[in-house]
């Protein structure tokens, strides 16, 4: 049983079961008991009082009339008797029965005082010297009777008392528990790059360590990643410039000689220029597969894909962006790496008019001209370091990148050929996390 | 055109002064945002390139500074960060373009073209002038089809007369916009210049105003 709630109500509603059974045959116990020497002193009372005005009655009608005939005392209505009796004389003869008395309900006179048999409590008394005796029987169903009545009204309360106590324990628990389940919410709903602290207020003492513990570890993370993310913006950096100084003297070294010389001055700009395309693919490669590919909160993408378009001058590139806001939460480096390599593989192994496309409901696409490609082929672009059947100059990190990306990111990547609408080329979507 | 190039790394600042004078333009290279401010107080500059991480501090606040300050002049970013963040800091906080490192010279001097276009008001490149069609992109001058060349010198000249037609500009401000400080010129050069450009484009293309300077006659 995980819940808190159906443990607590289970314990407690057993506990309460059993303390009050508990109770109850405690009470039933000594009420029984009090109950019994009660009737039994009612039995007594009935006996001795019985009894002499019995034996009176009888010396009496032994004078006037002789007979011994049983007598029935007559009653006033007929009524139903809890105590029957019989007045019998020292043979054992019965000379009164109280109305409703069975004979054979009572054993012979043996002993003065209380006897039991199966059915009846009985309470004999003798009376001039044994001449005659009384005996007074009361049937036990009676007093099962009182019994039985006693514990169903111990019983009522238990019925009522252990729903109400399960309401009342969901009640206080669900009430107690309001706020972690805003803490949960909270965590479900926020976006997937946000590691910001968790709101811990108005949680109950025994969780608040466990919010704390959680958000000192969120902490850790967003650092790690912190740190994982500026390394690879400070090598980047430093990795750049050496190599930008590189190139701007081969080129000015390239403007100013001539013959052989210029030959190989041209080869080694060519090494240089694969040397700046590969490093940045590999940094590009290397801030792709770190964490922390979404941000905190969600952005309108449109300056990001604008800003990134900036960086090509080819005239067969063409943009359409949506006019409201597009929001996500994907890295805006992450998105501008993406569709910068989408665009120079567009640009490079297309042909005709490379377009960017993006929608109102956050799908990015690049379109070109070219060959329809098979399956197969699409599949293995995804595949990193492989080339399509293509002989335009490129790692072939572009799509691994790209890919890589869209994993991170929780962002869908598809690929069309043709491209819909057209009988060639291909369409890359890209589907922004939001 | 007259360039301030701030740069601190000196192979690069070194290759990127001396292509972007190769391309006629005037180019003084301070290496911290120090020796830039000092330069701006002296200097009107037409164009600014400008690294981010300078020694004596970052190129975003300066660049700031210099737009509160009322400073128009056009910028280019150069830089080795290519954060998206960095970016848009840097075009808020007033530049006119980013190029990331490593560049080709050849984008930069692309870049800076077009720059200087778009502040001289008209960012269509090909500008007619008479006869003449003048490609200020591919830097190219042609009459009726003929392509007439000129060096490096006389295009930054044709470039500062078509960025303010009908100004009069005179012998110091033309001197300005083609040498650096360091640079030690003769008198007269730039009355040599203004000759050999005359000759190629047409006599009466520029015309001398007597005791003030030289402005182009577009009719």
């Amino acid at each position: 049983m995980r819940s808190l709630q159906a443990r607590l109500g289970v314990a407690t509603g057993l506990a309460i079961l059993l303390s009050w059974l508990a109770a109850a045959a405690v009470s039933y116990a000594v009420l029984s008991h009090e109950i019994g020497e009660v009737f039994d002193s009612a039995l007594e009372e009935t006996a001795q009082r019985v009894l002499p005005l019995a034996v009176m009655e009888l010396l009496d009608n032994e004078q006037t009339e002789g007979d011994r005939a049983v007598r029935r005392v007559t009653t006033l209505r007929r009524h139903g008797e809890y105590f029957t009796y019989l007045v019998r004389d020292a043979g054992g003869n019965v000379l009164i029965a109280s109305h409703a008395a069975d004979p054979a309900d009572f054993p012979p006179f043996s002993t003065m005082g209380f006897h039991r048999t199966a059915t009846h409590r009985l309470y004999s008394d003798a009376a001039l010297g044994g001449g005659f005796t009384i005996t007074v029987a009361e049937p036990l169903r009676h007093r099962q009777e009182v019994a039985r009545e006693t514990l169903v009204a111990l019983g009522w309360p238990l019925v009522a008392v252990i729903p109400l106590t399960l309401l009342a324990i969901w009640g206080v628990v669900r009430l107690s528990l309001r706020p972690v389940r805003r803490f949960r919410l909270a965590l479900e709903t926020r976006g997937a790059g946000d590691l910001s602290p968790m709101d811990e207020t108005g949680l109950p003492a025994e969780l608040l360590p466990l919010a704390q513990a959680q958000n000192r570890f969120l902490d850790r993370v967003r650092d790690a990643l912190e740190a994982e993310r500026s390394f690879t913006a400070n090598a980047a950096h430093e990795l750049r410039t050496p190599l930008a100084a590189a190139l701007a003297q081969v080129q000015r070294l390239y403007a100013q000689t001539e013959g052989s010389a210029r030959r190989r001055t041209a080869e080694v700009e060519q090494a240089l220029q694969r040397l700046v395309r590969l490093s940045e693919k590999l940094m590009q490669l290397a801030r792709a597969e770190g964490g922390r590919l979404r941000t905190e909160a969600p952005f309108d993408v449109r300056e990001v894909v604008r800003i990134s378009l900036r960086d090509f001058s080819d005239p067969r590139l063409d943009h359409a962006l949506a006019e409201t806001p597009v929001m996500s939460d994907i890295d805006p480096d992450a998105l501008s790496v993406l569709l910068r390599n989408l665009v120079e593989n567009a640009l490079r192994h297309g042909q005709g008019p490379v377009r960017v496309e993006l929608s109102a409901q956050g799908v990015l696409a690049v379109s070109n001209g070219g060959p329809v490609l098979d399956e197969g082929t699409i599949a293995r672009l995804m595949r990193r370091f492989q080339r399509g059947a293509t002989r335009a100059e490129g790692s072939g990190l572009g799509l691994s990148i790209v890919q890589a990306i869209a994993d991170g990111s929780g962002g869908r990547l598809r690929i069309a050929s043709p491209a819909p609408g057209r009988e060639d080329g291909m369409e890359v979507f890209f589907e922004l996390p939001r | 055109m007259r360039i301030l190039l701030i740069e601190d790394d000196v192979p690069l600042g070194a290759a990127v002064r001396e292509h972007v004078m190769a391309d006629g333009h005037s180019v003084d290279w301070a290496q911290r945002l120090d020796d830039a401010r000092d330069h701006l107080l002296v200097v009107r500059y037409d164009l600014i390139l400008l690294d981010l991480m300078l020694p004596d501090g970052r190129g975003q606040p300066f660049l700031r500074r210099l737009r509160q300050e009322g400073d128009s002049t056009p910028v280019i970013i150069l830089t080795a960060l290519d954060q998206v963040a960095e970016r848009i800091e840097g075009l808020n906080a007033g530049a006119d373009d980013y190029i990331v490192k490593p560049f080709d010279l050849s984008e930069l001097t692309a870049r800076i073209g077009s720059v200087a276009r778009r502040y001289s008001g008209s960012p269509n490149p090909i500008v007619h002038l008479r006869d003449l069609e003048i490609d200020l992109a591919a830097r190219s001058l042609t009459r009726a089809g003929r392509p007439i060349p000129l060096t490096a010198r006389e295009w930054t000249l044709l470039e500062a007369f078509l960025q303010h037609p009908g100004q009069v500009f005179s012998k110091d401000q033309l001197t300005e916009h083609l040498y650096s400080f360091e640079t030690e010129i003769e008198s007269n050069v730039i009355e040599a210049h203004v000759s050999r450009l005359r000759k190629k484009l047409g006599r009466d293309t520029i015309e001398t105003v007597r005791g003030l300077g030289y402005r182009l006659t577009a009719a």
